[in-house]
């Protein structure tokens, strides 16, 4: 009997948690590489502060937690983000993180100060919530005569669908993507049309994020853009290798901090609940240095 | 249960009101001239990591002192827990970026992603932790100076009025420095303490303005006032003397916005003061530049 309510929590608890996790890692982490390689990896934390503000004002000018309407508004935040940033840099000639930096506080800023002062408060988005992520709030809650579907947490279904999306963008454009991570004007002469592909591959880096960013929270989307990319690097022939060489070495070590973060406590004997966002987010950014270590113990005939 | 978090029974412009606006001033001041150097070195996003990585230290030093039976509110504990931990990020970060040739960006991102996750996983424990002292450590996210008290006010100007007299005294040499690192080093300055004072500088701002912008925003007062003197030019010292003055005006403008109107975290009224700071500076740029011009012509005419 123990055993199967057991069996029945993890279900409830730990898998829609585990799923989310996985999704969103996939979604942010398999374009994070490309981000990595251009050399933005915080272009993630960026656009992970700037979509707050759209988030918020697709909430109150529908009223209700629509998907599409505050899905909408992050993007169109996310995206606007980075034209300004950009703008800002032509006009001014300051180095990029300057700018990236002013635009995207200065969203966040906003986001905070519409979150704080109108109703938005009384839903679970509360600015802790945004940055520490909710993670520990997705239940698999069926009701007791509606199919196994209804049950399943709204984000997940956003995150599923990010996820694909972005696995699906990856194989079509593969090829483009490295030619424009790599070497851009080359990519220019051979046709790619790079100012589009940058659109199309911005606009997507910021759907996943925006996807994710309700689930994990900003800390952790900043650790899945970046993290899973740079532990794979040091140990990757390739492009295709590197991607998915990340995702595997990335979901092992996320499931790990997860499992620290639930399991930690009660081995010390406290009944503290660590925040897991921040948790896997720690045990990532552990890992990156700790894998250019362990390169130097793998010899690897070239 | 909450921490006295209750500004509206003191009077309006009473002596705490004065005291939190002149910290938040001195404040302002440093950020911008401490922001040049760090626009000047591109260090913008390291700036942006020092900032966040104040957390885990301020959780880690609550959670020391609670230990130790102090007040977990005392706020040089605090801000010495603040400040070790930004310093050690805003040293490691450089550090990971060039022996572990991670790149400035992803070294970064894996700073960013470490002492924030880190922060994120103490401040869960402080929040369950059974005093009523916690309520106070939340503000430090976003910042509120209306619930700041006079002590934490005096504290913010100690460390700020140091760091300014320090950054005067070493003006010459710091920007040196930052210009010129090589001719630094040959004319015989010490570029690796120069280096290590720039860092402390950047450490006290995060440190001091933890309290009134917030880990998460503070990095804004760094920059964009700075941003905007360097858009309206003129010579470097006279740049962060700019900076200064627009930093001033926007820790103002956020202090007295936070206390006039319920619910607006300081921090979020300061960043929204320097950011429209930046991008009136372009604007303002160019009327400048037009009218220099004409004078110039009128002169030659």
């Amino acid at each position: 009997m123990s055993s199967a309510l057991a069996l029945q929590s993890t279900l409830a608890v730990d898998a829609p948690a585990l799923i989310a996790l996985l999704c969103a890692l996939v979604a942010c982490g398999t374009l994070g590489n490309f981000l990595v390689l251009r050399k933005e990896a915080m272009t993630g934390d960026a656009v992970a502060h700037a979509v707050l503000p759209g988030l918020v004002a697709g909430f109150l000018i529908t009223g209700t937690r629509s998907i599409t309407a505050m899905f909408v508004g992050a993007a169109c935040a996310g995206i606007a983000s980075i034209l300004l940033a950009n703008w800002a840099r032509r006009t001014t000639r300051l180095e990029p993180g300057a700018t990236l930096g002013i635009v995207f506080t200065g969203l966040f800023a906003v986001g905070v100060l519409l979150l704080e002062t109108q109703g938005a408060r009384q839903v679970d988005l509360d600015p802790e919530c945004v940055l520490f992520g909710s993670l520990e709030t997705l239940f698999y809650s069926p009701t007791l005569n509606g199919e196994w579907y209804t049950g399943v947490p709204r984000a997940l279904w956003t995150l599923a669908a990010a996820a694909c999306i972005a696995l699906i963008a990856i194989v079509l454009f593969m090829k483009e993507l490295s030619l424009l991570a790599f070497d851009p004007s080359s990519a220019r002469h051979l046709g790619v049309a790079p100012r589009w592909l940058e659109r199309l591959f911005l606009a997507l880096v910021s759907a996943s994020i925006v996807a994710s960013f309700e689930a994990v929270g900003s800390v952790l989307v900043i650790g899945i853009v970046a993290c899973p990319a740079l532990i794979a690097a040091p140990h990757a022939r390739s492009v295709t290798h590197q991607i998915t060489l990340s995702m595997i070495l990335g979901s092992i070590i996320a499931v790990l901090g997860y499992a620290l973060a639930s399991h930690a406590p009660t081995l010390f004997g406290t009944a503290t609940a660590l925040n897991s966002a921040g948790m896997i987010a720690l045990v990532l950014a552990i890992a990156v240095p700790m894998s250019h270590v362990a390169k130097r113990f793998i010899h690897r005939p070239m | 249960m909450m921490a006295p978090d209750a500004p509206f029974e003191i009077p309006f412009w009473g002596a705490n009101t004065i005291m939190v606006a002149i910290g938040c001033a001195i404040f302002g001041a440093l950020a911008g001239s401490v922001g040049t150097f760090v626009l000047a070195r591109r260090q913008s996003l390291l700036a942006d990591v020092a900032g966040h990585a104040a957390l885990p230290g301020v959780a880690l030093a609550f959670l020391v002192g609670e230990w130790f039976g102090l007040s977990g509110r005392s706020p040089w504990l605090l801000l010495l827990g603040g400040g070790i931990s930004a310093l050690l990020a805003a040293w490691s970060t450089p550090w990971l970026a060039s022996k572990r040739r991670l790149g400035a960006d992803g070294a970064n991102a894996v700073a960013l992603a470490g002492f924030f996750g880190l922060g994120s996983v103490l401040f869960s424990v402080v929040q369950s932790h059974p005093s009523g002292a916690q309520g106070g450590l939340r503000r430090l996210l976003f910042g509120n100076a209306a619930a700041m008290t006079s002590s934490d006010a005096i504290a913010l100007g100690v460390i700020a009025i140091v760091a300014l007299t320090t950054l005067m005294l070493a003006f010459k040499e710091l920007s040196l420095l930052a210009f010129d690192e090589a001719a630094a080093s040959v004319l015989g300055l010490r570029t690796r303490v120069l280096e290590w004072v720039l860092l402390l500088l950047l450490v006290a701002t995060v440190v001091a303005g933890m309290q009134v912008a917030g880990v998460a925003l503070v990095v804004s007062m760094l920059i964009a006032p700075a941003a905007a003197a360097r858009v309206l030019g003129g010579s470097f010292a006279r740049t962060a003397t700019t900076a200064a003055c627009i930093g001033i005006a926007c820790a103002l403008v956020g202090a007295i916005a936070s206390r006039a109107v319920t619910h607006v975290p300081t921090g979020s009224a300061m960043t929204l003061a320097a950011t429209a700071a930046f991008f009136l500076s372009i604007p303002a740029a160019r009327v400048l530049r037009n009218s220099r011009a004409r004078v110039l012509t009128e002169r030659a005419s």
